[in-house]
């Protein structure tokens, strides 16, 4: 068993699990946040994004034990008690999601685009998107909700500290 | 106070207390919704034309949707299926008492523990795990239940399969030919044949200016829904099955699980949560018959999720198709007559390709009149995974042999491709080739709307050349 | 994924320990992107799964007395965003930009995707061209050896079980030589290269020629291969379009496609020439552009 103590959404979690657990599995199984999705288990569809350390990863893709003393970032960490994340509410009026599977991924992805670069080429958004597969709604209201958000210019960076 | 009650008291530290009040990390602790959305078309009439916002748009944004892999009943087993790996083979014996001896397996099955081992939506071909033949590469023959996906799945290498490999039928062409033993033996391998038939093919050839022929062929396509395949059994006391599943058709999984685990349906309780993603490839059952036997042996919930290897081969895809198209056109390029031939790789079993039959044949002769028509389509078995449904049901395939063959005329004709459509496209009134009047017919405006849109004219794109 | 045992590696020299105590059922993991894809469906894993993500050592990207070191845990976009690399070497900085996306450039690693070597990666063209040179540690110390030599053929390096891949040289004498490098695949994003190719050379301005020119073809042979014939046609030669069409022409000579699922190996062969011109083409603008800087 390895165990790992991790800041997750700003709270300090320790969890002792089998050494070939991926953070996926850690996140979704043994916290009980099922925000990041199992869609392919071996990054290819992106659809387990999380931030890790401030880095977008796919957590199919890491073993628990590598990620011991670190920060991570799911969807879960997003909103708060009394507000949606910015992108959380764009993403809703703009209707970018359908069945809504991919859409943690999308949304951690376009977070880390835009707590870079505010305001991204649509060469760029695409470019950042590119690791979040969707079978649903080919992409265009994605976009048009991250431009929409850089337009705005109201989105806030919330870092892994704060809830 | 007497000791039965002493001994329930428990001490707890402090710090045990403060795990209990936890909630899982990132959850706020407030209840759902943040706020009540109340969309502006649930206020007025008329709604068409108002902005609304999709339901479920809250709960996807914040992660919170539950998809049947997100949740866990107490005391929930995980279940895997072994697939044969081979295409076409007898199984002469499974044995799975090394796989029943792990540790952490709580139950194993095969074919011979499914009641009533064969469904489909319409011919009743398919097994829930293969029984004493192995039709695809992806048919079950075993499955096991463990109290992780790891042990499940290890569990599946321990069980001994003996198979005498049988020579596949694979081309549908080849399956095609009388001569093909069968792949579902005794009968042929042709399971649907459908003709259309519409006035004089042969006097509407010899009455052409010119006679084109070209042969077309679409690929097997895989729906790759984000969200796999995924179901959860449970059963109460009084013989009630309840199943959790990505199903998309409840009623037909009713009635499919009802008839395979022999039980009524008003024992049968199918619960479907919001799916990520069917397009047609979760309108049948996989699963759930296997999960339901697996919780029935072992007195606990059971959830079996696909692998992603295990949707490309063992979840239905969309049918290739073999489509030969004959077409008797004037000087003008007015169709005068057409002949169609469709061979629909029909794959191990027959899921949905009774329906994919009849639409691709109907929809064969493309939106355009034509007076002489003759279209026949076959479906055939082959030893590959199984053709079922998916958005268009042989539409999107007939869609490209009839518009890549009509560019194809315009282009040896020299007349420009929208001209060619312009002349032939259905009309208001116009008959489709099963002879039914059609209203609302909008092909023509469609094709100049769209035309001055892309500025086909001004790109000089008359007499076929390309943009 | 099948059990493992996990232990993490504090600097190299722990790798090293570690890999050595553990041989031969062991792996390295640094990204995971391509160990753990494998693993996971894989029926055979290995005992012990050693971590040198956090050793910090291995994390060195400098110009030193010997060229160019890149240390084996510098991530795709470290690579992408270093202004050393940037500056001296933009097609290292593509060829980083073709694999995968954000997140998986975010953990794969440049000594990975080495170690991998699967034909068609996408670092090895670049670093072929730049005439590269690798250091391997173990236990009876480190060695040092030219990138072409580390590659044994598809998926095997020299490496045995208890050795760890540790640098990355380009030489000093290739430091800022104008490199081009191209990517086909099937896809912009997310694809396995059908053909890849680096062309670097430097100018001789007074004569206009090709000088010390290389030509690195990835996935149209067992490893990453140079186009000697190419490379040869092109030493001292006026710098003319024909002559990168007729290099062109004469690396496909050099190469051996394949046919599989994804291309035949005619169809390969006609992108060898035609990604041999172009990228031939590109150092060619760098070189210029950098000449005009100065």
């Amino acid at each position: 068993m390895v165990t790992v103590t991790i800041n997750v959404n700003g709270e300090k979690r320790t969890a002792s699990v089998a050494p070939e657990t991926t953070l996926l599995k850690l996140l979704r199984e043994t916290l009980n946040l099922t925000g990041a999705k199992l869609g392919c288990d071996v990054g290819d569809c992106g659809a387990c994004t999380v931030i890790v350390d401030g880095k977008l990863v796919n957590s199919c893709l890491m073993l628990a034990g590598q990620v011991d003393g670190l920060d991570v970032l799911t969807i879960e960490g997003l909103a708060t008690t009394d507000r949606l994340h910015p992108i959380q509410k764009v993403f809703e009026e703009k209707g970018s999601l359908q069945c809504g599977f991919c859409g943690p991924g999308v949304i951690m992805s376009t977070k880390a685009l835009l707590d870079e670069n505010p305001n991204p080429t649509l060469y760029e958004i695409r470019d950042a998107l590119a690791g979040n597969l969707c079978r649903c709604t080919g992409y265009t209201k994605m976009i048009e909700a991250v431009q929409a958000i850089a337009r705005e210019g109201t989105l806030e960076r919330t870092t892994a500290k704060s809830a | 106070m007497d000791t039965k009650t002493k001994v329930a008291e428990k001490e707890s530290s402090l710090l045990d207390a403060e795990e209990l009040m936890r909630a899982p990390a990132g959850a706020p602790l407030v209840p759902f919704p943040l706020e009540v959305r109340v969309t502006e078309a649930g206020r007025q009439t008329p709604a068409v034309g108002q902005r609304a916002i999709r339901p479920d748009a809250r709960l996807h944004g914040l992660g919170q949707t539950k998809y049947i892999d997100d949740f866990y009943l107490p005391g929930m087993l995980y279940a895997k299926i072994k697939r044969a790996g081979v295409a076409s083979a007898r199984i002469i014996s499974i044995d799975t008492k090394e796989a029943e001896a792990m540790p952490g397996v709580m139950a194993v099955i095969t074919g011979r523990d499914i009641p009533v081992n064969s469904f489909g939506p319409s011919l009743k071909d398919q097994p829930v795990l293969a029984d004493e033949r192995v039709f695809y590469a992806g048919d079950g023959v075993a499955a096991v239940a463990a109290v992780t996906e790891q042990i499940a799945t290890e569990a599946l290498d321990k069980i001994k399969v003996e198979y005498e490999e049988l020579t596949p039928v694979l081309d549908p062409l080849e399956s095609l030919k009388l001569e093909t033993p069968g792949v579902h033996a005794p009968s042929a391998n042709i399971y649907g044949h459908k003709i259309i038939k519409k006035g004089d093919v042969e006097k509407g050839f010899a009455e052409s200016y010119r006679v084109f022929e070209g042969s077309f062929r679409t690929q097997m396509v895989e729906h790759v829904p984000l969200e796999p395949h995924a179901s959860c059994a449970t059963w109460d006391a009084n013989g009630r099955l309840t199943v959790y599943s990505t199903l998309g058709r409840i009623t037909l999984g009713r009635s499919d699980i009802s008839r395979t685990l022999g039980i009524p349906m008003s024992r049968v309780r199918i619960v479907a949560t919001i799916v990520g993603g069917n397009f047609g490839g979760k309108n049948e059952i996989t699963t759930e018959p296997v999960v339901a036997l697996l919780s029935k042996k072992t007195g606990r919930p059971v959830k079996c999720t696909f692998t992603r290897p295990e949707e490309f081969l063992s979840s239905t895809t969309r049918h290739p198709l073999i489509m030969d198209y004959k077409t008797g056109v004037t000087k003008e390029g007015k169709i005068l007559a057409r002949q169609i031939r469709l061979v629909l790789d029909g794959g191990a079993y027959c899921s949905w390709s009774e329906t994919t039959l009849g639409k691709a044949c109907i929809l064969s002769a493309g939106p355009y009149v034509i007076d002489n028509l003759y279209a026949e389509a076959f479906v055939v078995y082959t030893n590959k995974t199984m053709t079922g449904a998916m958005r268009g049901f042989g539409a999107p395939q007939v869609c490209f042999a009839y518009e890549s063959h009509l560019d194809d005329i315009a282009k040896a004709l020299n007349i420009d491709p929208l001209e060619i459509r312009m002349l032939n496209a259905l009309r208001e009134g116009s008959l489709s080739p099963t002879g039914q009047t059609l209203h609302s017919v909008a092909v023509r405006e469609s094709l100049m709307q769209a035309a001055q849109r892309f500025g086909w004219n001004e790109k000089g794109n008359g007499n076929g050349a390309q943009a | 994924m099948k059990a493992f045992e996990f232990v993490a590696a504090r600097d190299s020299q722990h790798a090293v320990q570690l890999l050595a105590e553990h041989a031969p059922s062991v792996r390295v993991i640094a990204g995971g992107t391509d160990l753990l894809a494998d693993l996971k469906f894989s029926s055979h894993v290995p005992g012990v799964v050693v971590d040198i993500s956090r050793a910090h050592d291995l994390r060195t990207l400098a110009i030193t007395d010997e060229g160019l070191s890149i240390g084996t845990l510098v991530t795709h976009t470290e690579i992408m965003r270093s202004p050393i690399i940037r500056e001296m070497f933009p097609a290292l900085v593509d060829a980083a930009h073709t694999i995968g996306a954000v997140q998986t450039r975010n953990l794969g690693t440049l000594g990975g995707n080495l170690v991998t070597a699967v034909p068609s990666m996408d670092s090895g063209p670049t670093l072929v061209a730049l005439d590269a040179r690798v250091t391997v540690a173990g236990p009876a110390g480190r060695r040092q050896m030219p990138l072409t030599e580390f590659f044994v053929g598809p998926r095997k390096t020299i490496l045995k079980p208890d050795e760890l891949l540790v640098e990355i040289l380009i030489p000093k004498e290739n430091l800022g030589k104008p490199t081009h490098f191209l990517k086909f695949g099937l896809r912009k994003g997310q694809a396995l290269a059908l053909v890849n190719v680096a062309a670097s050379f430097w100018v001789d301005w007074d004569r206009n020629v090709f000088v010390a020119p290389r030509i690195a073809l990835g996935a149209v042979a067992p490893k990453v291969i140079h186009a000697p014939s190419a490379e040869a046609y092109l030493e001292g030669r006026e710098i003319t379009p024909d002559a990168m069409a007729e290099a062109g022409r004469l690396a496909v000579g050099d190469a051996k496609p394949i046919n599989d699922f994804r291309a035949s190996a005619g169809y390969r062969r006609d992108m060898i020439a035609v990604l041999t011109k172009r990228a031939l083409e590109g150092a060619y603008a760098l070189a210029q552009s950098k000449r005009k800087k100065t």
